[in-house]
């Protein structure tokens, strides 16, 4: 009879990332011995029964706050009995932290990236200090979130994105590889927002380090895969930098075409600086792609610290030109390693960690 | 007595562990051990452990490290010694557990298979182990009851590496150096870190007394097994035995601590001061039979036939109980020289340690790689002013607790009118607001700087991050939980489970080990405590010290007895004034002000260095 309260940003007809990796948790959530019932509120995305997993009951998203806030404490006193509430942002931590302690039972914190990193609300601490765990999607989240936050450091665990199955290996479309001007060519890949504003994702420091990518490969088409406002910058930057003919901007596509899209690459380059865990690198990885990353945020656990792809200094051009044209030489790491990535791997844990520190553990009491 | 390291790639996402990475962190404590290295990591190359061994039970290889049992199911890294190991050993092999070797190491693996972590109720002594648990694919970190032994991890999420020592584990190059607030803040309040902090915050100490678990999915919470105000309870018990016959409780009580202190494959030493325990030690060392012991006392050019000179009554006891005996000068000149290396070996900053330094290193000079020391006598007996000032600091002060917000309000107007004017001592504009409980009062007490001094010595936000995550009255008051009934007691376990384990053990072990010298403490001793707290506890201030006086069965000489108690004195305090490399504490004003305590420069200074 026992069930789990998540309130989430975005789950089961969410898009990105976040909502990606709640989907995971939930259904290894459901894979958990004991666990019967989830009860999931969202902020964002509607989803039909049919695409949930056996248990799960997702209500109906609420994007006020101040509705959301009700629904959760009608749904923690009308939808019970619960062992345990899951929130799926720091945001969320206050709410789900009162929650938790109205109903009794323990909390589950997940923290993603950069919400994580800066200096916590007094609220959102306090609902931290409650938490019997907090799990981060990497080591980079879970050091600086503990840098801002004293929580015990035994209590925060790491808990990595896994990677869909729909990302593999597979031959490349030629209808695609027409649409972007691609036949022929060899093929650098970034998948990744182009926010004007958080300018992390790296794309310019790979539109700088083209000219001396083309020196030694001529037949090179940067794809850069993603939407947003920071197009007219790079453009701009590409042709100041006379490449502007090895750039395609592909914009933001649709999930059943974007696995397509890494087949048609032979290399993924991502040299960001504010990933929490970038998942991107696991589906470029997957694809059977070589992978380059930055070394100074969570790339460094998407890459497994070079084990999977090469690091560098994502502010280093001349590193990225000397990472990228070995990598298209058919040097570097092998991609192989992601498969330590795989949901098999990733729900197990969950079952450990829910074991370990959930279905045990008294509630921590508030700090 | 050795170095231990390991790493352990617990979650599915790491990658498998780096062996370079784990001599690398090894070999940092060749000090530690200079006797033999091993090393020994799973098929599965998961998990690996380091060892630096100092070879002091069982000489012979077969008691190398890593250890592995019989069966391959545990794989133990061993540091320091488990003085009752025949006693579990006969108790083992009468179970049939048939032994390889005569290492006190086998008998944890020994012990582990029988009782898993439970283990370490058993065990007499002082030890930091690792032992890896095939069946259950876990890793067993533990600690001695009294810290004695250090231990120290780093855990990223995905991997968790440890050792001995907190420097070593940098040597591996994967830990994060970022400084802890609260290690740092720690440091400034006592002097020496306190535990479970270190001044990195990727690095943790396994605590004094707990075992840590770490599963796949990282380390579980430690467990404490325990916890020094227990015993002191149980000495609160209001059944007292009558005082007449303390004397022979704590004479047999204390012959038995030293008999096991004393098991070893090779010589044991003593260092050997004029005051009354280390005396009383040499005595007892007597009484346990061995016939040779040397003795080492340290003496400074500078006290040279003063009243400070510890040789002339240190030589008269060492006469009195046969013993051979060294006195080591040592010089301004030696002094000067050892400063930076001081500084290398100093595992985590504490203003103390340098005198440890060089009666280790005069030990080692006489080819001793043992040696007992006459250190936590104190804290066993109640000989620190602790024991007199607390309590009746908390009785004068007890109305001040009803009203919280005029306690902090006088701290503040007397802490700004002292700045203005320094009349009273710094520590006195919190005493109202501090000295009304047991922990605050303790803080008063021992405390370098007090909480609201901070600034101008940690920059603002994180010295408010620090006090906020350290908590020092609270980290004071989990020392006294549970709770002990009596002051005697309550301060006898703060200072046992504060300045004890943070300051004087830690000192001791990197100060000692640096010169690879074991020094071993018979007064830290649980069982000696358990059969004596009733007594001390019972005792006036004062009458503690006579007993363990009286211990051996030929009594310390008179003139050892008589003396006044001057407290422990070096001139090293004068040669560091004098030394133009510890200039740093000149730049910052608090610290410049001529009744300034000479600790507070020196914190000060070590935090620079």
């Amino acid at each position: 009879m026992s069930g789990i309260l998540a309130l989430i940003t975005d789950g089961f007809g969410g898009s990105g990332g976040i909502a990606q990796y709640n989907r995971d948790l939930i259904k290894a959530l459901t894979l958990c011995p004991g666990i019967e019932r989830i009860v999931v509120l969202p902020r964002l995305g509607e989803a039909d029964a049919t695409v949930l997993p056996a248990g799960v009951r997702q209500l109906k998203p609420r994007r006020n706050a101040a509705i959301y806030s009700l629904a959760a404490i009608k749904a923690a006193l009308t939808q019970g009995p619960f062992e345990a509430v899951f929130c799926g942002h720091l945001h969320l931590a206050p709410l789900a932290g009162f929650l938790a302690s109205l109903l009794g039972v323990p909390l589950w914190l997940q923290l993603h990236g950069w919400e994580a990193w800066g200096v916590p609300r007094r609220i959102e601490r306090q609902a931290a200090e409650r938490a019997c765990l907090i799990t981060a999607v990497s080591r980079y989240t879970r050091t600086r979130f503990l840098a801002v936050c004293g929580v015990d450091p035994a209590r925060v665990r790491v808990l990595p994105p896994t990677v869909e199955q729909s990302f593999g290996r597979g031959t490349r479309s030629d209808e695609l590889a027409a649409r972007y001007g691609l036949r022929g060519k060899r093929v650098l890949l970034t998948v990744g927002r182009l926010d004007p504003a958080e300018r992390r994702k790296g794309q310019d420091h790979v539109i700088r380090a083209l000219p001396g990518i083309v020196a030694r490969f001529s037949d090179i088409v940067y794809l850069i895969v993603g939407g947003g406002g920071d197009k007219a910058r790079l453009e701009v930057l590409a042709r100041e930098l006379d490449v502007a003919d090895h750039v395609v901007f592909a914009g933001t596509v649709t999930a059943d075409e974007l696995p397509q899209l890494y087949r048609l690459a032979d290399l993924f380059v991502m040299p960001s600086t504010q990933e929490g865990f970038g998942i991107v690198f696991l589906e470029a990885a997957a694809s059977g792609l070589r992978v380059v990353g930055g070394n100074s945020d969570g790339s460094a656990d998407a890459l497994a610290d070079g084990a999977i792809g090469t690091l560098i200094d994502p502010a280093d051009t001349a590193a990225l030109v000397r990472a990228v044209t070995a990598a298209l030489g058919g040097d570097g790491v092998a991609p192989a390693g992601a498969a330590r990535f795989r949901f098999e791997n990733f729900s197990l844990h969950v079952r450990e960690l829910m074991k370990q520190h959930l279905l045990s553990a008294a509630p921590a009491r508030a700090a | 007595m050795c170095g231990i390291a390991g790493i352990y790639a617990y979650h599915y996402a790491a990658n498998p562990i780096d062996v370079m990475e784990l001599r690398n962190v090894r070999d940092h404590m060749a000090a530690r051990g200079p006797d033999g290295c091993g090393e020994w990591v799973s098929a599965d190359g998961r998990v690996g452990f380091g060892h630096r061994r100092l070879a002091i039970i069982d000489l012979s290889a077969e008691a190398a490290q890593p250890m592995a049992s019989a069966d391959g199911s545990a794989v133990i890294a061993f540091n320091g010694e488990i003085y009752n190991y025949k006693t579990l050993r006969t108790g083992l092999e009468a179970k049939g557990r048939v032994f390889r070797t005569q290492s006190d190491t086998e008998v944890l693996l020994q012990l582990y298979a029988l009782k898993g972590a439970a283990m370490v109720g058993d065990l007499r002594g002082m030890f930091a182990f690792a032992l890896w648990d095939a069946a259950r694919q876990g890793l067993l970190l533990a600690r001695d009851p009294y810290g004695v032994k250090p231990l120290y991890y780093a855990d990223d999420g995905w991997t968790l590496r440890f050792a001995s020592q907190v420097k070593a584990l940098f040597a591996g190059g994967k830990v994060d150096r970022d400084p802890d607030p609260a290690g740092w803040a720690g440091f400034f309040l006592f002097g020496s870190v306190p535990e479970p902090y270190t001044i990195h915050r990727a690095v943790r100490a396994v605590e004094a007394g707990t075992t840590l678990w770490i599963d796949r999915c990282g380390p579980a919470r430690p467990a404490r097994y325990f916890a020094v105000s227990r015993p002191l309870i149980a000495a609160d018990k209001p059944a007292r035995r009558p005082a007449a016959d303390a004397g022979s409780r704590v004479r047999a009580a204390l012959l038995d601590s030293v008999r096991h202190h004393l098991v070893a494959d090779v010589p044991v030493g003593l260092f050997l001061s004029s005051g009354i325990d280390s005396g009383a030690l040499l005595g007892l060392m007597r009484d346990a039979g061995q016939r040779d012991v040397e003795a080492i006392t340290l003496r400074y050019d500078e006290f040279r036939g003063g009243d400070d000179d510890e040789a002339p009554l240190a030589a008269l006891t060492a006469r009195h109980y046969g013993a051979r005996h060294t006195i080591r000068t040592v010089t301004r000149e030696e002094f000067r020289a050892d400063l930076p290396k001081i500084f290398a070996a100093m595992d985590q900053p504490t203003i103390d340690g340098i005198n440890t330094w060089f009666v280790a290193k005069a030990a080692r000079e006489r080819g001793l790689k043992a040696a007992l020391s006459g250190l936590g006598g104190d804290e066993l007996v109640g000989g620190y002013p602790s024991f007199r000032d607390i309590p009746r600091w908390v009785r004068l002060t007890w109305l001040s607790r009803f009203v919280p917000f005029l306690n902090a309000m006088v701290r503040r107007a007397i802490a700004v009118l002292n700045g203005a004017m320094p009349l009273l001592h710094p520590k006195a504009a919190g005493f109202l607001q501090y000295a009304n409980n047991y922990s605050g009062a303790y803080l008063l007490r021992r405390g370098v700087f007090m909480p609201w001094e901070l600034g101008g010595l940690m920059d603002g936000e994180f010295m408010r991050e620090g006090l906020r995550r350290l908590d020092p009255v609270k980290h004071i008051a989990a020392v006294l939980e549970p709770e002990p009934k009596s002051a005697w007691s309550k301060v006898a376990a703060l200072e046992a489970g504060l300045y004890l384990r943070n300051q004087l053990l830690r000192d001791t072990d990197w100060a000692g080990m640096a010169h690879s010298l074991e020094v071993r403490v018979p007064f830290v001793d649980v069982a000696l405590l358990q059969a004596v707290a009733v007594d001390f506890a019972a005792l006036p201030r004062g009458a503690g010290k006579a007993l363990i006086a009286d211990s051996p069965s030929v009594a310390l000489p008179p003139q050892i007895q008589n003396r006044a108690k001057t407290g422990f004195s070096t001139p090293i305090a004068q040669w560091l004034q004098d030394d133009e490399r510890v200039r740093a504490w000149q730049d910052v004003p608090r610290l410049r002000s001529a009744n300034c305590p000479w600790a507070r420069r020196w914190a000060y200074q070590i935090a620079q260095a």
